[in-house]
């Protein structure tokens, strides 16, 4: 089983409040891959958006998504892109 | 940041009467003009503000639970009301199920920092099922103030 991680910074300018979060949660469900997301001590399921929104990730917070499954590598791939996105 | 810092301990609805999205949004937010923490004249352009923000995407996050919430000058701090609907409202959640439990948020223009920090609060209380099923059963504002006092003080 295919395993991903990275490590991310938050470029949103107003972090990562409801709408991405929901966003964020939408794409994630897309994939069978195990999605996880960590941030210092808290580690959340990445298709919950109350999971998400949890973190309180602000903009220059720094962010681990993790994915298992072997659509893992494409869910990585495209869930960067909107926590990347200003 | 603590609920009970920004929630209008005036402003808890322990049974919605409304059943309808608008509806439920108006019901909240005349609490919050009854509490004094809104004034009556803003009350129209608030509710406008928050069923924007809805149009944009329901705030209900799952789990029975609605954030709605708006940027707006009509507060100078960010302030919160509560309520909860016996039967369940159709919020357009993203996973279909009614929602039963409202937190409402009106923070203003500049406070991209502690609206966030609100709805990292929000949700790390409420993810639990434990102190969602004890909520829902409250049946006075009491009760709830009680339990999210509770909870609040835990972590």
């Amino acid at each position: 089983m295919t395993k991903v991680a990275k490590q991310i910074v938050v470029q949103k300018k107003e972090g990562l409040h409801a709408r991405p979060a929901a966003l964020f949660v939408q794409i994630a469900n897309k994939f069978d891959a195990k999605i996880t997301v960590k941030r210092d001590a808290d580690e959340v399921n990445g298709k919950s958006i109350m999971g998400i929104l949890m973190l309180g990730a602000e903009k220059g917070s720094v962010i681990i998504i993790e994915a298992e499954g072997k659509d893992a590598q494409q869910a990585i791939k495209e869930l960067e892109k909107i926590v990347e996105s200003e | 940041m603590k609920i009970m810092d920004f929630l209008s301990k005036k402003a808890i609805l322990p049974d919605l009467r409304m059943s309808k999205k608008e509806d439920v949004i108006k019901e909240l937010v005349d609490s919050l003009v009854s509490a004094g923490d809104i004034e009556k004249s803003n009350r129209v352009r608030l509710i406008e503000a928050l069923m924007e923000r809805e149009s944009l995407g329901s705030t209900a996050i799952g789990q029975g639970i609605a954030i709605p919430h708006a940027k707006s000058d009509c507060v100078s701090k960010l302030v919160g009301a509560f309520g909860l609907s016996k039967k369940g409202v159709d919020f357009d959640s993203l996973d279909g199920e009614p929602v039963y439990i409202f937190f409402l948020l009106v923070a203003p223009h500049d406070s991209a920092g502690s609206h966030l920090k609100a709805l990292a609060r929000i949700s790390r209380l409420f993810r639990d099922k434990y102190f969602r099923d004890s909520l829902r059963g409250c049946e006075d504002d009491k009760g709830i103030t009680r339990i999210i006092s509770q909870e609040d003080e835990k972590f």
